[in-house]
């Protein structure tokens, strides 16, 4: 959930000093051969990798694929339970669940990838730069962070979505707004380390400016962190959404959409109809599952302490 | 720095942090669309009785205004009457906040316990199967969406099972433990846990605990995750370090050099996560609160934000804020006081 | 060694809660004999005073806590006839429809031994009118325009002065913000709120069937109301209420109240449950089942202040569009009925003038939009909106529904659009939806109550959709001054059918109301009044 994730963040990503070095973007590019080698941490991250990926083919393709139309009402009648023309039944207004699992993942996805994209494009800087320059500006910038740090994170979601109204790319502000704090946390920790380092100081002697120092020699190993807790704000996107959609701050209800189906699907629980609510949970489970998986991985091969 | 002078400067540094939230608060809820006033007239517009309510609600004062008022009312312990029922809001946290933090307290009790046993068992084998399963279930349940899991729960434990009532903190029609009446003062916190102990009700514990039970274990299973990565991540390096050879050396049993020395050293980040989690534990209850019917904090705030009742939702902010930076306070003076490295 | 202590707890846990589980069932019975435990979503919204009170839940409990000069029957369909004494034992009218006189019941006493009698009837109406309370109903319903004043005519005879003659006065005086208060609890010029801890100075009432016990509030919203036989209840002789107790306890959602019923929890279910659960409910055989007239009605508006909807052929052609089969079928599962009338079914005065323009009639939504330009290739597209916070319901599922059979005609497009219930309501101010779902319950039972708020041009302002007819207003002001039955029947005809004409909202459907009990409950009246009557349920052995 939105709020647990934001303590591991910063946990997941410890500094380990003796580990940072120049160049270690290239420990990270995924070849499997080097992958396997990392063990069960190299095994995640292909997992999670595969998971995440397969949804992706399927949401997209799935306009082609669907055997009915997932926005259809009454295509079949109301609450059959999984047979062989609905392989998972139908749901109360009539509308196929295997149609609405194969189509509804668009949505999450849109939000997560939209969301990180927007942390990336202002967390990122931000955080570079508050550590870099210091002073006034950092201290000023860190007291807001934490601020909102501070604030319960789905109730400040909630606020920004129900301020800017409904929709895709504002559900995507409100967790993105959430979310900048923690990359500027994590980033500001790793940044502050590495100034210190000799080469950086080296490089300073030499006569390099402030933006060399920062793109070439700190930025390079601060992209470990930034992509593990990219990860976790993936997996963590989607849940709130999820969150947000439950509350009555999703999409039009004729966009397919699992969160939809997870906020109808609890409603009619409690009559028997588990099935509108258990497949549609379940894919929400594995996107989300697929993203963590990458980032448990990653983390693990960019600190990798445990050599036995 | 002496301790006096640290917790004096944590406390000072708290306070614009709270301001800081509060104003945010006050900005971004008075740019929500929507009128509270409005919400008071569904089935008509009367345009003179719109105009006393907004003078009801205090809107028709210059924004500035409205801010020093309620910062003053901060000071004064007076968080303002609700927009919806014009109850003193301060009244109404008091009445949700207990059931949040009971939640938070076990949920956060539940997730240690299951961290603390399942990584220490994980660290003792680097690699192997059980390692490796554990890892597994650590990343699983943080991937379940809160409510989706308390629903399984409730389905599985509370409609199939009966073991567990399937919503709702406390059974109905059962009067509510009362705590400690002593001559004719009354004490009570508001915790059922705490108020039937002191009520020497064993009854009511249990009730309660059975009501607790769903709840937290949904809670704290997504977090357990954590607490597990960590606890395991951490005794694996404490593990090895020499002095633990060195007692396993003396002949001390397993158990004792795990439980008793790595431990003790592995649990201080556990105790800083604590401290993190918990502050977003409260939040994070929401959605737990929602599915289980509890009528705690979270909903309290989520239903005010639906009624755009500012007060409500400024007090309980506010409220939330100290509430945060003091859990805080207290976490990091027992890091202090407990990692002798650490010298203020 | 440790694994086998923490499953020995865990047994030891669990068996624990099963023992309770026994126990409990018992416990909370005990010490009350005659005990019934009602289950609800509901809450109190403002408080129970009825200068204010402006709430379906608020005016339930007010209605157990109070009487009026007047009360529906059990079983009412809303004609005059159904109107029965209460504190009032008679009444009559003047020719001019201008006066009322009420005779009161004699030897009825409030709680502190003071006898009722006519100043408190006066005492009652005036603090309603002179505190003027922005919430409640007294300015909502508009009485000081309806009642000039209230004079004591003799101890037991109260006369009222209208300033227009109103068919409907009956029906005012029977519903809840008409209940006569206790002066003695009940400030003359400040409303009486919720008091933590202090039932009865949460409270202007007496003389009701109960008396309230217990009322806590958690979070903002309630968590326990208990009500007591009230010894002083003028009809306690006829054996009312029947149960002697109640306890009132609340559910945060539908689900919760489903589960609770289901594991028989409590004894009574109403308010609210969803419609796939009561369908579940209809083949458990150890719950009954409840059915009724409801008398919640929704209605899709269309703004007439710009295009398309600003031309009243397009609207007629919408209207003509609308499978209301549909929607009571798919959305509701049958557990609501097709209403073609603003005036819901069962009422006085309906008539089902919506089906002049079909139930769908694609081949006139056609015919209509063609001459205009519009057909398969060039439809008439606009936005449909609907409110995402569950104070209507299952208004998301309605707006798909809405959407489907609208496009059905092959001539329209509909985009859909949400809100919150705050947003919503700002949209609605602000005249920027095209087409938007709303509903509406009854503050009286008269069809002057589902006809003014909305056809009239001062009364239906505040729904924003600009539909002013000169000659509907005429209609409205003779139908609401009207006291004779047939009149009033005829030009409630004659406004059905200029408000088909003219087609400003359309009528969808009217919700059917249920309540879900355990088998041994009897006493459930599920009428047009929409009112839980607590004194008439009990438990039969």
């Amino acid at each position: 959930m939105l709020t647990l994730i934001r303590g591991s963040g910063c946990e997941v990503v410890e500094v380990d000093k003796s580990k940072v070095r120049k160049g270690m973007l290239s420990s990270l590019i995924p070849g499997l051969s080097s992958l396997s080698q990392r063990g069960l941490a190299g095994w995640l991250v292909v997992l999670g990798f595969i998971m995440v990926t397969s949804i992706v083919v399927v949401t997209a393709i799935s306009p082609w694929v669907v055997p009915y139309n997932p926005s259809q009402i009454n295509v079949g009648r109301p609450l059959l339970s999984p047979n062989s023309q609905f392989l998972f039944g139908t749901n109360n207004m009539g509308q196929d669940v295997f149609s609405r699992v194969l189509s509804g993942g668009g949505i999450m996805l849109e939000v997560s990838i939209l969301s990180v994209m927007i942390c990336l494009l202002i967390g990122v800087p931000i955080g570079l730069l508050s550590s870099y320059v210091g002073g006034i500006f950092d201290r000023f910038l860190c007291l807001i962070m934490d601020s909102i740090y501070a604030f319960p994170g789905l109730v400040l979601a909630i606020a920004i979505a129900a301020m800017l109204g409904r929709g895709v790319t504002n559900m995507a502000i409100s967790i993105a707004v959430v979310y900048v704090p923690s990359y500027f946390r994590v980033i500001r920790s790793q940044v502050l380390s590495i100034k210190e380092m000799p080469y950086v100081e080296a490089a300073k002697a030499a006569g390099a400016k402030g933006r060399t120092v920062l793109s070439r020699y700190i930025f390079p190993n601060v992209v470990p962190s930034i992509v593990v807790v990219a990860t976790v704000n993936f997996a963590d996107a989607i849940l709130t959404a999820a969150g947000l959609t439950f509350i009555g701050l999703g999409v039009p209800v004729d966009i397919p959409d699992w969160g939809w189906d997870l906020t109808n699907g609890s409603r009619l629980l409690s009559s028997g109809a588990w099935w509108v609510i258990a497949y549609p949970g379940l894919m929400i489970i594995l996107l989300a599952l697929g993203f963590t998986l990458m980032g448990e991985g990653l983390s693990e091969m960019a600190n990798p302490r445990l050599r036995e | 720095m002496t301790l006096r002078t640290y917790v004096i400067s944590r406390i000072l540094l708290t306070i614009p942090m709270i301001f800081i939230l509060f104003t945010m608060v006050f900005l971004v809820i008075r740019v929500l669309p929507g009128d509270p006033v409005l919400l008071h007239f569904e089935k008509q517009e009367n345009p003179a009785a719109m105009e006393r309510m907004r003078h009801r609600l205090g809107l028709d004062k210059p924004l500035w205004i409205q801010y020093l008022d309620y910062v003053a009312g901060i000071f004064r312990g007076d968080l303002g009457e609700s927009m919806v029922d014009y109850s003193p809001v301060a009244q109404q946290i008091i009445s949700a906040f207990p059931a949040t933090l009971e939640l938070a307290i076990f949920s956060m009790v539940i997730a240690v316990s299951i961290g603390i046993f399942f990584g220490v068992e994980a660290s003792k084998g680097y690699g192997k199967t059980r390692d490796n399963v554990i890892r597994v279930f650590g990343i699983v349940t943080y991937a379940i969406p809160v409510f989706f899991l308390g629903m399984v729960l409730q389905m599985v434990f509370g409609l199939g099972l009966h073991w567990f009532p399937v919503e709702s903190r406390f059974p109905h029609g059962v009067d509510l433990p009362s705590g400690l009446a002593v001559g004719g003062v009354h004490f009570s916190t508001g915790l059922y846990t705490i108020d039937s102990l002191l009520e020497g009700n064993v009854y009511k514990f249990v009730v309660t605990l059975r009501g607790l039970a769903l709840p937290s274990l949904t809670l704290g299973l997504v977090l357990s995750g954590v607490f597990i990565r960590l606890t395991r991540s951490n005794m694996f390096e404490t593990l090895q370090l020499d002095y633990v050879t060195a007692a396993r050396a003396r002949g001390l049993s397993e158990t004792s050099v795990t439980y008793g020395y790595a431990l003790r050293n592995a649990f201080l980040p556990v105790l800083t996560m604590m401290g993190l989690q918990f502050a977003t534990l409260l939040g994070g209850a929401i959605l737990t609160e929602t599915t289980f019917s509890w009528f705690g904090l979270g909903r309290y705030i989520v239903d005010r934000i639906s009624s755009r009742d500012y007060t409500a939702i400024q007090g309980a902010v506010v409220f939330f804020g100290i509430f945060v930076s003091f859990v805080s306070l207290v976490v990091d003076l027992l890091y202090a006081y407990l990692d002798p490295r650490i010298r203020l | 060694m440790r694994c086998l202590i923490v499953v020995a707890m865990t047994v030891l846990f669990i068996s624990a809660c099963m023992l309770t589980l026994q126990f409990e069932c018992k416990s909370a019975r005990a010490g009350f004999d005659s005990l019934l435990v009602l289950g609800t979503t509901d809450s109190v919204e403002t408080c129970l005073d009825p200068a204010r009170a402006y709430d379906y839940f608020g005016w339930e409990i007010i209605q157990s806590l109070g009487c009026g000069l007047v009360e529906y029957k059990a079983g009412a369909t809303g004609s005059i006839a159904d109107i029965d004494p209460s504190l009032a034992t008679s009444w009559s009218v003047s020719d001019d429809g201008l006066v009322w006189t009420f005779n009161l019941r004699q030897g009825v006493h409030y709680d502190d031994g003071t006898e009722f009698n006519a100043t408190h009837v006066k005492y009652t109406f005036d603090r309603g009118i002179g505190i003027a309370d922005a919430d409640g109903a007294f300015v909502g319903i508009g009485y000081d325009g309806i009642i000039n004043n209230v004079t004591v005519s003799e101890k037991y005879v109260v006369k009222f002065y209208l300033k227009i003659p109103f068919a409907a006065f009956l029906s005012l005086m029977a519903c809840q913000a008409s209940y006569i208060v206790d002066p003695a609890h009940a400030p003359m010029t400040s409303v009486v709120e919720y008091t933590v801890g202090d039932a009865r100075a949460s409270h202007p009432m007496g003389l009701g069937p109960y008396t309230l016990t217990n009322w806590t509030r958690t979070a903002g919203r309630d968590s326990e109301i208990r009500l007591q036989a009230n010894p002083n209840y003028w009809n306690n002789a006829s054996g009312y209420p029947k149960t002697k107790n109640m306890i009132i306890t609340f559910y945060a959602n539908s689900a919760g109240l489903a589960l609770a019923i289901k594991n028989q929890e409590i004894d009574i279910a109403f308010r609210q449950l969803g419609a796939t659960d009561i369908n579940d409910m209809k083949t458990n055989t150890n719950l009954k089942v409840w059915e009724g007239t409801g008398a919640v009605i929704q209605y899709l508006v269309l703004q007439e202040k710009y295009a398309p909807f600003n031309n009243t052929i397009i609207r007629r052609a919408v209207g003509a569009a609308i499978n209301r089969t549909t929607i009571v079928d798919t959305v509701f599962l049958g557990q609501a009925q097709k209403l073609y009338s603003m005036i819901p079914i069962g009422m006085f005065g309906h008539t089902d003038a919506f089906l002049a323009l079909g139930d769908p009639n694609y081949t006139k939504t056609t015919e209509l939009l063609a001459p205009l330009g519009y057909n398969a290739t060039h439809k008439l597209s606009f936005k449909l909106w609907y409110e995402t916070s569950g104070h209507y319901l299952s208004s998301p599922e309605q707006a798909l529904v809405l959407k489907s059979s609208l496009e059905a005609s092959g001539v329209i497009s509909v985009t859909l659009d949400s809100a919150d219930w705050a947003s919503y309501g700002t949209h609605r101010r602000n005249e920027d939806m095209e087409a938007y779902v709303m509903g509406w319950y009854p503050d009286y039972i008269d069809p002057d109550d589902y006809i003014q708020p909305f056809l009239d041009s001062s009364g239906g302002s505040w729904i924003h959709h600009n539909y002013n007819n000169s000659q509907m207003d005429k209609l409205i002001a003779w139908a609401r001054g009207n006291t004779t039955a047939d009149a009033r029947s005829s030009l409630y005809s004659q406004i059905q059918n200029l408000m088909v004409q003219d087609c400003p909202m359309i009528p969808t459907f009217q919700g059917s109301a249920y309540a879900v009990t355990t088998l041994k409950i009897k006493g459930v009246y599920l009428d047009i009044t929409q009112s839980w009557r607590h004194w008439l349920v009990y438990a039969e052995e």
